[in-house]
């Protein structure tokens, strides 16, 4: 959650009759320019998001790859049909009654999409690839809008501001959406969170995505309700420009997860 | 007093008093130093080191002597100190730098082709068909499983896989199925806290855990491989001589890491294929009938029927006459126990050591000593052994039995290691002493 | 102010404040000293000395664990701690003392002196880094609570799967290890983007980054490290988190889990996590045998590239932790022969503080003693490292007391030796008095005496065969002399280190009886730029912002060659110094919102272990914090002579313009 803490949506405000963004930026800064002069010439601001990218790069690689991992051992088990794993997969009370009764799980137990998986040798089966397209689409197209958001605000254009931040943030809403009825869906085909580890794996990682879709949906929301209020002005630009940056960081980690998690057989 | 059955005695006799008189021999203090290897890797490891040191030692000497050595040489005295006076400002010397960045490199080189030639010498494993042995570390003992009907794998107890042995015989180690499903399987032997080996060939073994992970270590016969639940580690280890060795599991493992350690014990191949034939054998159902001491055997085997078996193995003969065999479900839960198993006691009283190796199955004792021996029991002959040196250590046993976790840090409430028996009275404690021993 | 976050913030003048006051729920604090201040300041320099103290309260609660660790196993089989109770304290004595004393003391002179000696004002985000402090406090104190409500973490600091499960250990030790350190954790990664920014962005006209002093460029490695390991410490804990408290299932090996996974992800944190804890310490005496050698360091551009080049390398070498797990002889061969030359840049580091030494005139005062110290202690453990690359006899080495030999001369003689030889050097510059030298003295051959008492005969024991861990071992093991000789000299080390704080106490008192002499700005004619301000620094670091056109800069401003290129001194650095003169410069506000939102995290974090109830509380804090903050204008607008944005001066300014937008009273 530090991402917020990093927003600088803290600016305090220009004047509402301040019509003139230019104007506003010689008026306060004297001679200075519109970016203070810094040893690199980039913005503390945008210096500090790429820094902090570059550490949630790291976060979201060491997930994948103990996604990867977790799924390849998963399906190596379910392939050979090991017990444990299948008994992992069945209801608790189910798996009491069959050790009651004194027989093991195998896979002719399981959920249907199971045996197809075991049958396949890959998790492709419980995937709706068209819908996950469909969504991952519409998390592009809000990077688009986010794009002409801050294309808006530097124009100081600010009705077209607010429509495209609002189609940003509600295209995120709708991929968030999408995500937590696939996680239902899923849960009701029997892919529990800790019953396997590429449940446990699959939750986590894409939950994990999802949590930074919605921390951006926030900020998003945060500076609509600043340009609402008259606060978000052509010389804030950059506070739409470390946003984006960091919409579309995250929306180019879920082109990543996409094709791994979901493409690649 | 209770002796051993006299046809058992000679037996038992074999193996401790084989160990007694190696502990005796090889009573050094240190029996876990590296600087005194045994094996021939334990060996190859040393004599890389010992070219080593001597490159370190000049290292160490210039490093650390010029720094104390420039410190005391250009050090200026407090009143001797003149704020103006600077030394010749030398800002560095790049020809002299690289040459410092190029020395250690190539020091470094010439002692990473060695290191990796041994890396590879220690991995080299038998061509099957010779002996393996599995080792399994479990929270807190280690067993070791025999390859007896030599078919060059482990079974799985079900029969319906194979855990592979160390040679990749019949398939990839890493395509084992797991959980390790072997607690009862008795196409192999599987003897707990002491690893016999026979002398003088190179033993393979197969390593991993039912639990945590554990490290296994006989530092005067190789180095140390973890035991990692889920995978198959090989590693393997060769003692010349006949001779007892001693270990420490060297992965942090929880509450009594502390308290699991290994014994070696080496034996002439004779001596061993003899061990190995007694310790397949059945053991036998004390008779009820048989003389006092046999019936306060059988007492303490009604003992262990009720409160031990639900962990512990003893495997009997189903024909035996003298009563009905133990039966064994086939599966622990970890509710009961986390590792999922016991220690193996059908040849209990034929290993130097319990409780994971930490305490000595026999005693010495001086039969000199008549107030020993009068604790021991009357004329001395109780629990000694052949040579009237050694005797069962039935008091720690007892201790042991009636209240594990003092004697040996352990959490039974949940579900890690023995629990006590508060409720077994003195006599009840003599009976299944008096059982263990017929164990061997 | 060269505060930059953000580039415009303030009101234009003649603009009512008032408008802005409904803003913060707040009012914004202002005592410039007593309690409140230090809970709500936003000066690096404060917070530097916050890091500071609370790595030395650990320190004490890290020592006395250590101190309990020796008694126990100072005779065999001895009974004065119980298995259980031993294994809690050397695992939270391990924890401690790597997160919660070497690193930040790390942080704690990379916060003070970075800025000032780069020559900025602030760091670049003053409430962020106000945050990084609290938060890393906050997880901190979490950890330690847990000897009271969770009896401590048992799973050893580096807390192996599959070990560290809820089947293995049931107590509630290892969530508060979990959720301690993943708090602390983001401290350490909010500090991270925010030094290494200052680093980047924020030097003075004229200074390059070959011009920065080593100490910076080792702090901006760390840096880097930090940022990019954190996060995968960060990922193994929330695996395990997920599995302890949410029933997952990523390290149960019945479901087909690797327990290697956790041992990778922690290494490939824990491997450049021990190179930022020694850069530091190598950075500071990099600047302490110059300044008392009086002259340069020898082959700035070697000392400043075998950082970045250990910097990067240890990335390359983690799995040299694993080399007995079974990775296969192709992995262990090529970490061998990676962790081979990961010796180079670090041999290269040494040779050159000996040639530092060469020729030089030395004053062997406490501080560089102690630097010396770091120079021949680390090399043994560098020795000792090496020795764990060659992995056949590492099979012999790991997990005994030769690992833990060798860990100690580099993080204890090495790191630690090199923070105390920093502590007397830049004292006079932070509290404005100087440590005694004789009891410094007496403080550095203690602690040589004791030091190489305690951990030299653990490389004997180790080779010997004594595993770690262990919290009992048996008088047959011939582990004895040993032990009862590293025992002693365990107290002589902690009544040694406990005399850092002795000296502090006393020299204070002797000062104070004095007549608070003035030290004056360059007490030990030294190089670099914190040297040209009053000590105790003042708060706003500089009048002006000094121009650089120099490695070493103010050195040359105090010595001049002549003609026949000797340094002759033309001015002494009193001479030189800026008088410390605050007019027209405006400081960032004070805030109260770093401290609330570090303090809801752990309130989250014990809701996870308790009762998840708890959490709600806690987030709901946690958002109001962080919304009060984003709202909050970084400067009070309530303060009269209150400006705003960026006043980085253009080159060769002489702080003038300050005028424009400070002093408008």
């Amino acid at each position: 959650m530090t991402d917020l803490a990093d927003d600088p949506v803290d600016a305090a405000a220009e004047p509402d009759a301040m019509k003139e963004p230019q104007e506003v930026v010689a008026a306060e800064a004297g001679a200075h320019s519109e970016h203070p002069e810094t040893s690199l010439g980039l913005s503390n601001m945008k210096l500090a998001m790429w820094l902090f990218l570059g550490s949630e790069c790291l976060l979201f690689g060491a997930l994948i790859s103990t996604f990867l991992l977790s799924k390849a051992r998963f399906l190596s088990e379910l392939v050979v049909g090991n017990p444990d794993v299948i008994e992992g997969l069945l209801p608790a009370e189910q798996v009491q009654t069959m050790a009651d009764a004194g027989v093991r799980g195998t896979l002719s137990d399981l959920p249907y999409i199971f045996q197809e998986m075991a049958e396949v040798g890959s998790v492709e089966p419980i995937f709706d690839i068209p819908f996950t397209s469909f969504s991952s689409f519409v998390l592009l197209m809000s990077s688009l809008c986010m794009v002409l958001a801050h294309k808006a605000t530097v124009d100081g254009d600010y009705k077209n501001q607010r429509i495209w931040l609002g189609a940003t943030a509600l295209l995120g809403s709708i991929f968030v959406g999408g995500q937590i009825y696939e996680f239902t869906a899923f849960y009701r085909e029997g892919l529990t969170f800790g019953g396997s580890l590429f449940g446990s794996a699959f939750y986590t990682l894409t939950g994990f995505h999802g949590i930074h879709v919605t921390g951006g949906i926030l900020m998003l929301v945060s500076l609509l309700i600043l340009s609402f209020r008259g606060k978000l002005r052509s010389d804030r630009a950059e506070t739409v420009e470390l946003v984006g940056l960091y919409w579309h960081f995250v929306d180019i980690v879920w082109v990543l997860i996409f094709t791994i998690v979901y493409l690649i057989p | 007093m209770r002796k051993f059955p006299k046809r058992r005695l000679a037996r038992t006799g074999l193996l401790v008093g084989a160990v007694a008189v190696l502990l005796s021999a090889c009573a050094e203090d240190k029996p876990l130093n590296t600087f005194e290897p045994r094996g021939p890797k334990a060996e190859a490891i040393n004599n890389l080191a010992l070219w080593i040191w001597p490159i370190m030692g000049v290292v160490f000497v210039l490093v650390v002597g010029g720094g104390i050595g420039l410190a005391i040489k250009n050090r200026v005295k407090p009143e001797d100190y003149d704020p103006d006076d600077l030394p010749e400002q030398v800002h560095g010397n790049p020809k002299l730098e690289w040459t410092w960045t190029a020395v250690p490199a190539l020091i470094l080189l010439a002692i990473t082709i060695p290191t990796i030639v041994l890396i590879w010498d220690l991995e080299e494993k038998n061509e099957p068909g010779e002996l393996d042995v599995m080792v399994i570390g479990n929270q807190w003992w280690w067993e070791y499983r025999y390859d007896i009907d030599g078919d060059g794998f482990f079974e799985d107890a079900d029969g319906d896989g194979e855990i592979y042995g160390p040679n990749g015989e019949g398939g990839d180690l890493d395509d084992v199925e797991w959980p390790l499903d072997i607690a009862l399987d008795d196409d192999d032997l599987a003897v707990p806290n002491q690893l016999v080996i026979p002398t003088g060939e190179q033993i393979d073994l197969v390593i991993t855990s039912r639990d945590v992970i554990h490290s296994f270590w006989i530092p005067r016969l190789n180095g140390k491989r973890d035991a990692v639940p889920g995978r198959m580690n090989t590693w393997s280890i060769e003692s010349p001589d006949v001779g007892e060795y001693t270990g420490w599991c060297t992965e942090f493992c929880g509450l009594s890491h502390a308290g699991m350690r290994m014994s070696v014990v080496a034996l002439e191949p004779d001596d061993f294929a003899q061990w190995l034939a007694d310790q397949s054998e059945p053991a036998d159902i004390p008779s009820a009938t048989g003389g006092e001491e046999e019936a306060l055997a059988a007492n303490g085997r009604a003992l262990f029927q009720a409160l031990c078996a639900s962990c512990h193995i003893v495997n009997e003969d189903p024909n035996d006459p003298d009563g009905v065999a133990f039966t064994y479900a086939k599966d622990f839960t970890a509710d009961e126990l986390a590792s999922g198993a016991a220690p193996d006691l059908t040849n209990f009283a034929s290993r130097a050591v319990f409780a994971g190796a930490t305490y000595s199955q026999y005693v010495e004792v001086d039969p000199d000593d008549d107030n020993l021996l009068e604790e021991v029991g009357g004329d001395g002959e109780g629990y000694l052994d052949l040579d009237g040196s050694l005797r069962f250590n039935d008091a720690a046993l007892k201790r042991w039995i009636k209240d594990a976790p003092s004697q040996k840090a352990m959490d039974p409430d949940n579900s890690l290691g023995m629990p006590a028996f508060p409720q077994l009275s003195e006599q009840d404690l003599e009976a299944l002493v008096a059982y263990l021993a017929t164990l061997d | 102010m060269a505060i930059i976050e953000n580039e415009t913030l303030a009101l234009p003048s003649g603009d009512d404040p008032a408008v802005e006051r409904p803003l913060g729920v707040f009012t914004r604090p202002r005592n410039q000293t007593g309690l409140k201040n230090w809970l709500t300041t936003v000066d690096h320099k404060k917070i530097g000395i916050m890091y500071g103290s609370a790595a030395m309260f650990f320190l004490l609660i890290g020592g006395l664990a250590a101190l309990l660790i020796r008694i126990q196993l100072a005779t065999p089989n001895n009974t004065f701690l119980s298995a259980d109770a031993y294994n809690r304290i050397f695992t939270m004595h391990g924890t401690v003392m790597v997160f919660l004393v070497v690193m930040p003391i790390g942080a704690a002179f990379a916060n003070y002196l970075m800025p000032l000696q780069v020559g900025a004002r602030d760091v670049a985000f003053p409430r962020i880094n106000a945050f990084s402090f609290w938060v890393f406090l906050a997880g901190g104190l979490m950890l330690n609570t847990s000897w009271f409500l969770g009896g401590g973490a048992d799973g050893g600091w580096f807390n192996y799967a599959p070990n560290n499960g809820i089947i293995y250990s049931p107590s509630t030790g290892i969530d508060f290890w979990n959720m301690g350190l993943m708090i602390a954790g983001i401290g350490s990664l909010t500090g991270a983007v925010n030094l290494i920014t200052t680093v980047l962005n924020m030097r003075a006209p004229g200074m390059t980054l070959m011009r920065m002093p080593v100490f910076v460029w080792m702090t901006l490695v760390t840096q880097f490290l930090l940022l990019f390991a954190i996060p995968v410490l960060t990922v193994a804990q929330v695996l395990l988190l997920m599995d302890r408290n949410f029933g997952a299932s990523f390290f149960d090996v019945k479901l087909g889990a690797d327990p290697l996974l956790w041992q990778h992800l922690f290494w490939i944190f824990g491997h450049p996590e021990v190179y930022l804890m020694i850069l530091p310490a190598f950075g500071i005496v990099s600047e302490v045998i110059p300044a008392f050698a009086r002259k340069p360091l020898f082959g700035y551009p070697f000392m400043v590239f075998s950082g970045i080049a250990i910097g990067f390398m240890g990335w390359g070498v983690w799995a040299h932790h694993m080399f007995v797990s079974g990775l296969g002889p192709l992995t262990v061969s090529g970490f061998a022969f990676a962790t081979m030359f990961i010796a180079v840049p670090t041999g290269v580091k040494v040779l050159n503080w000996l040639a530092t030494l060469w020729g030089g005139r030395l004053t062997l005062n406490t501080a560089m003693l102690f630097s010396i110290g770091l120079v021949t202690q680390f090399t043994i453990g560098g020795l000792s490292g090496v020795s764990h690359a060659i992995a056949p006899w590492d099979t012999q080495q790991t997990d005994t007391y030769y690992i833990v030999a060798h860990f100690h001369y580099v993080l204890f003689g090495g790191a630690l030796f090199g923070f105390i030889a920093g502590f007397y050097f830049w004292w006079p510059k932070v509290f404005g008095y100087k440590l005694n030298e004789a009891h410094g003295k007496f403080n550095f051959w203690g602690m040589v005496l004791g030091f190489n008492l305690t951990f030299g005969p653990m490389h004997i024991l180790g080779l010997q065969g004594m595993p770690r861990r262990m919290y009992a071992y048996d008088d047959a093991m011939g582990f004895n002399t040993w032990n009862m000789v590293a025992t002693i000299g365990s107290f002589i080390l902690a009544i040694s280190t406990l005399w850092v704080l002795v000296n502090a106490f006393i020299s204070y008192n002797r000062w104070k009886a004095a007549g608070r002499p003035d030290p004056g700005p360059d007490p030990w004619d030294a190089r670099t730029l914190e040297w040209s301000v009053q000590s105790p620094t003042p708060e706003h670091n500089f009048d002006y912002t000094p121009v650089v056109t120099d490695l070493d800069d103010f050195w040359h401003r105090k010595f001049v060659e002549d003609e026949n290129h000797r340094l002759k001194r033309v001015a002494t650095g009193a001479e030189l110094a800026q008088p410390g003169n605050a007019e027209g410069v405006h400081l960032p506000a004070p805030s109260y919102w770093p401290i609330v939102l570090a303090f809801s995290l752990p309130v989250i974090g014990y809701g996870v272990i308790f009762t998840l109830w708890l959490t709600i509380p806690g987030i709901v804090l946690m958002m109001v914090a962080l919304f009060g903050w984003a709202l909050e204008p970084a400067d009070d607008p309530d303060v009269e002579g209150h400006h705003d944005g960026d006043d980085h001066e253009p080159e060769g300014s002489d702080g003038d313009d300050h005028e424009l937008v400070g002093a408008s009273s």
